[in-house]
């Protein structure tokens, strides 16, 4: 990949019991060798068993090899507070479950926990309890953490959140940008509560380069000040940050040439073009055969338009990295080339089928059932996009792919937003997507960051349109540039084109369609729900008054009642 | 199914429908844009007009496209080329029709400045046409879009005279000009029914800011900022022309006035380059992949300079001048001078095509050297010529001339894809600089020693091509057993 490796970080770390029998802190280090180093970073976990717990020392053995262990096994499309916070429950969980055994919950398996990600230029922060997370730069060593512990009495304190003190855990989250030459620096109480910030910043300042010597120092330095608890610390110094050189980034990004254009006959990698499927200004889509596998495939490649625009071929060459991440029957499949690829391009199945887009017009008046065999293997398609932290951002009946055998499957990652990618800075300008005018939500066209919700919005535009054969909003979605605008547009219910659309139907439709986010549903799958089954909280008639219902014929009936009464002081 | 050639009767397919509907568009601007060549002599004669004023009015007519191909840029930027085609059209056809029934001398001049304004539509399509059809098609689908729009003067050369005489009487000319008016708005309406921006259900991205070239260093911008400096120049020409220095349309204020404004332009948009530049002029390397050198643009500006700005210098005088010097009349005029501009239709996709075939460099320094050549025998027409000897000199002339022009936009897009847009706008601007000049030359000299000026431009430009390097495409390439070859990219 264009962004792989240029992380690098020299790191020390030491732990001792001190005056204690037992050391129930514990500590770990983990920089992943290889590709996992740029799409989930390098972490660094500090933990310190409480010691009146009974089982303190376990607790904190389980928070770090356990967060060590499953934090790396999160996909790689998952940004790193998501990656975390799932392990981080999960860990929470069990601790607590195990202290259940013990009358007092902070009897039991109870641990604080400070963790330091470090993914391409910025470190992300996760931290309960009282141990602690410096930063040394030019000079000045600045906490990162506030301590969640009250103090109770002289040198007396205690902690007010911790892993494994109760079912439901909140965890400080911080994103730090990180330079060239910081030191982090995490430790546990029984070094910051002896040392102050600006003896420790000494401490590593006087030792340079040798990062272990300072750590030994700080616990030496501790104890002799009368340190009675554990001594834990670690001292992480970045060397060098990612993608830094521009330069660098490019020459990645072009390794591979650009494919000419292609027709019937030619031969790329052992692939024989079959015909050409599609093309746009944007890209083309070949059908391939591969004799060796005996097998054809759908190859994509970028188009000529673009071979000097650094965004497209990132984002290009991204679309087969998504694509080979989600794994799901509603999605289409990438397929890894039979030989190493000699120039720019993917594969994905080739489904002999049409688009929505094609069926749509094959069908323009589907039965709800019809409609539902196609959204709702669709829907389930875009759930395993979002379960992988992946928009997809362009949904459109031309992306959704109806097979010969009735398969429905998406297609098309190039617009997708992935969510630990997009924590990647690389040097280069991104392009931004603004989606297809008429199915792409509001937040996207408004430059807002989109969420899961903005792909509700456009399945829903679909169902709209194939239960009315018309757009959403009077098709007036494409013309809307500003907030204002977009306040302007009115609704009409599907069942005023339709009125087959029974009302509950028409209900989830309006809400899954909302301008705003915040209105629709929280997942896709409350609206395929509700798409199934009426809700009953929108099939009851809501009680109108007379005058929204029909004001025609209350006016007609006023004037009515005045021609009388006019008539009525002549005829006096 | 798309392929590299084109299909332009598969009028099944919504891409050609497209494009049959922008180049007719394009057409009917050119034919706005140069219907009072062929009616000059009437005009002259209704106006009683002396020939300094015929030539500022031709000078006039080409002057605000310089400009305006950058108001339509940004133009297209915000409302999308579908209304601001029309809205062009539309108001085009309210001018032209506003300059056929105007009564003075000052009024006729300022409608045909504002005129220039229709000029810039070949912007909008070009960017129309890149929307719609795949890479591999697009070189082509802008041939024809160009070639066939192009076409627009020669249909007005022959159309117009014939209309006039059919409308008859002293006002006749009038007439036939309101007449490509009255078409050109309706069309504007009928343009705006049916064509899309894009094709549809496209995925959309949010265009990239644009405000100049970036160039890759600081030699470059130098060297840009004075290639912009000739569009000035041209501007500034034409308004000494018009000053009391001159002609006397302008009083001395205003003449002043339009110094100020240049100056002002020139400034402007000097400080938009530095701001686009700012990673030159903090010595921040251009990465690689990203670099390209500035002197292939300026050549391809020039080149276009000889080539497209003397074909529309030519086709506003080419009428007058067959009528003066064969003493014709005026549809015979029109018919023969418009022999200049027919050859568009081949002569302009000709020259894309030469120039895939046999290297960019070579083909486009034989081109100029033709029409250096074609030139220069135009210049030694005299009325002891056979007509037909003569017209046929101009068509061999016009074959080089608009060959020029498509080998030039055949090399646009290869020097740096993420500019086209920009590379092109500056060609096409220096076009209309072309246009400019050769005219103003034109006011002070004999016409044979106006063609002789441009051949000895184009001999010049000549030489500038030798420098230009042949462009390589960073893609890997078809081996003859139709196996894709790799290159090794260092």
């Amino acid at each position: 990949m264009h962004f792989d490796g240029g992380l690098k970080l020299a790191i020390a770390q030491r732990s001792s019991a001190g005056q204690k029998s037992v050391n129930e802190d514990s500590l770990g280090i983990c920089v992943p060798k290889d590709e996992q180093l740029t799409t989930k970073g390098a972490v660094a976990v500090i933990a310190d068993g409480v010691s009146a717990a009974e089982a303190g020392k376990e607790a904190a053995e389980t928070c770090v090899t356990g967060f060590l262990s499953d934090y790396f096994s999160t996909p790689d499309s998952w940004s790193v507070k998501r990656s975390a916070q799932q392990v981080l429950n999960a860990l929470n969980r069990w601790l607590y479950g195990q202290g259940q055994n013990y009358l007092q919950a902070e009897k039991g398996y109870v641990s604080t926990l400070s963790i330091a990600v470090f993914k391409s230029q910025t470190a992300h922060l996760f931290h309960v309890g009282d141990s602690r997370i410096y930063r040394l730069r030019d000079g000045c060593l600045e906490l990162l953490t506030r301590d969640h512990a009250m103090p109770i009495s002289r040198g007396k304190s205690y902690l007010t959140r911790a892993m494994g003190l109760d079912i439901n855990l909140d965890v400080d989250y911080r994103a730090a940008d990180v330079a060239v030459a910081d030191i982090f620096l995490l430790s546990t109480d029984g070094i910051h509560d002896f040392l102050n910030s600006s003896r420790m910043q000494a401490i590593i300042s006087d030792a340079g380069d040798d990062l272990d010597q300072a750590c030994q120092r700080m616990i030496d330095d501790a104890l002799a000040a009368g340190s009675d608890d554990n001594l834990s610390c670690q001292l992480l110094r970045i060397e060098a940050l990612p993608l830094e050189d521009a330069g660098d980034v490019y020459r990645k990004l072009t390794a591979l040439p650009f494919p000419p254009p292609l027709s019937a006959g030619m031969v790329v990698d052992g692939l024989v073009i079959e015909d050409e499927i599609h093309a746009s200004p944007r890209s083309q889509l070949y059908k391939v055969y591969d004799a060796t596998a005996d097998r054809h495939y759908a190859m994509k490649t970028p188009s000529a338009n673009f071979n000097d625009d650094p965004a497209y071929i990132e984002r290009f060459i991204l679309e087969s990295w998504v694509g080979r991440r989600i794994q799901s029957e509603y999605v289409i499949e990438v397929i890894d080339p039979p030989q190493p690829p000699t120039c720019l391009y993917y594969l994905s199945a080739f489904e002999p089928g049409k688009t929505l887009g094609q069926w749509m017009t094959e069908h323009p008046q589907p039965s709800t059932q019809q409609m539902l065999d196609i959204i709702l293997p669709a829907a389930k398609g875009l759930q395993a996009m979002h379960r992988r932290d992946t928009i997809h951002q362009d949904v459109k009946p031309d992306n959704i792919l109806i097979g010969d055998n009735t398969q429905v499957k998406i297609i098309d990652f190039g617009s997708c937003y992935v969510a630990g990618l997009a924590e990647i800075a690389v040097p280069i300008t991104r392009d931004r997507v603004l989606g297809t005018a008429q199915y792409s939500a509001p937040e996207h066209v408004l430059g807002r960051r989109p969420s899961t919700k903005a792909d509700q919005f456009s399945l829903a535009a679909i169902v709209f349109e194939m239960l009315t054969a018309h757009k959403p909003y009077q098709g007036r979605l494409e013309n809307c540039t500003t907030t204002a605008a977009f306040t302007r547009l009115e609704y009409i219910a599907a069942s005023h084109y339709n009125p087959h659309v029974p009302l509950w139907l028409d209900a989830a439709l309006c809400r899954a369609l909302s301008i705003s986010p915040e209105l629709r549903y929280n997942d896709i799958s409350e609206f395929v729900h509700d798409l199934q089954f009426p809700n009953p909280v929108y099939s009851k008639d809501n009680f109108q008054p007379l005058l929204s219902r029909n004001p025609l014929m209350v006016w007609q009936g006023i004037s009515l009642i005045l021609l009388i009464c006019l008539i009525w002081s002549l005829g006096r | 199914m798309s392929s590299s050639t084109l299909n332009v009767l598969d009028l099944k397919q919504e891409k050609i429908r497209l494009l049959h509907l922008s180049w007719f568009a394009f057409f009917l601007s050119f034919v706005v844009w140069f219907n009072f060549a062929p009616m000059l002599s009437s005009i002259k004669e209704a106006f009683d007009l002396t020939n300094q004023q015929v030539k500022a009015l031709m000078i006039l007519n080409v002057a605000l496209t310089i400009p305006a191909r950058v108001v339509v840029g940004m133009l297209v930027d915000r409302f999308g080329p579908r209304i601001v085609y029309s809205a062009l059209l539309v108001t085009g056809g309210m001018v032209c029709l506003a300059f056929a029934f105007a009564n003075s001398y000052e009024a006729i001049a300022l409608l045909r400045f504002l005129m220039g304004f229709i000029g810039a539509g070949f912007v909008i399509g070009i960017r129309l046409v890149g929307e719609w059809f795949p890479a591999r098609q697009v070189g082509l689908a802008e041939g024809v879009y160009g070639g066939w729009g192009n076409f627009g003067s020669a249909a007005a050369a022959m159309a117009l005279p014939t209309l006039a005489l059919y409308f008859g009487g002293p006002d006749g000319w009038r007439y036939a000009i309101a007449s490509t008016g009255v078409v050109a708005s309706i069309y504007g309406v009928f343009f705006y029914w049916r064509a899309r921006n894009t094709p549809k259900g496209s995925t959309y991205f949010k265009p990239k800011k644009s405000g100049g070239l970036v160039v890759s260093n600081k030699r470059d911008l130098i060297f840009y900022i004075i290639m912009c400096v000739p569009m000035y120049l041209a501007l500034a020409t034409l308004t000494w022309k018009l000053s009391p220095a001159n002609l006397g349309l302008l009083n001395d204020a205003a003449s002043i006035a339009l110094y100020v404004v240049l100056v002002v332009l020139f400034v402007v948009q000097i400080s938009q380059i530095l701001r686009v530049n700012s990673d030159v002029l903090n010595n921040i390397p251009i990465p690689e992949m990203q670099q390209y050198k500035f002197k292939q643009v300026a050549i391809l500006n020039v080149a276009y300079f000889v080539t497209f700005g003397s074909e529309l210098a030519v086709v506003s005088m080419l009428p007058l001048f067959f009528m003066e010097t064969f003493e014709l009349s005026a549809v015979a005029a029109g018919m023969l001078a418009s022999g200049f501009a027919f050859m568009n239709l081949v002569a302009r996709p000709g020259g894309g095509y030469l120039s895939d075939k046999f290297g960019r460099r070579k083909s486009l320094s034989i081109l100029i050297c033709g029409l250096a050549v074609g030139y220069m025998v135009l210049s030694n027409i005299d009325s002891t010529w056979t007509i037909w000897v003569a017209v046929l000199a101009t068509m061999c002339c016009s074959f080089f001339v608009q060959a020029g022009e498509g080998a030039v936009f055949a090399i646009v897009p290869l020097v740096k894809r993420s500019m086209t847009g920009q590379i092109a706008g500056m060609t096409g601007a220096y076009g209309n600089v072309g246009a400019v000049i050769f005219l103003t030359v034109l006011s002070f000299v004999s016409a044979s020693n106006f063609f002789l000026v441009i051949a000895a431009c184009a001999g010049v430009i000549f030489v500038a091509v030798q420098f230009m390097e042949e462009p390589q495409g960073h893609t890997a390439e078809v081996n003859d057993d139709g196996s894709v070859a790799l290159i090794e990219v260092s």
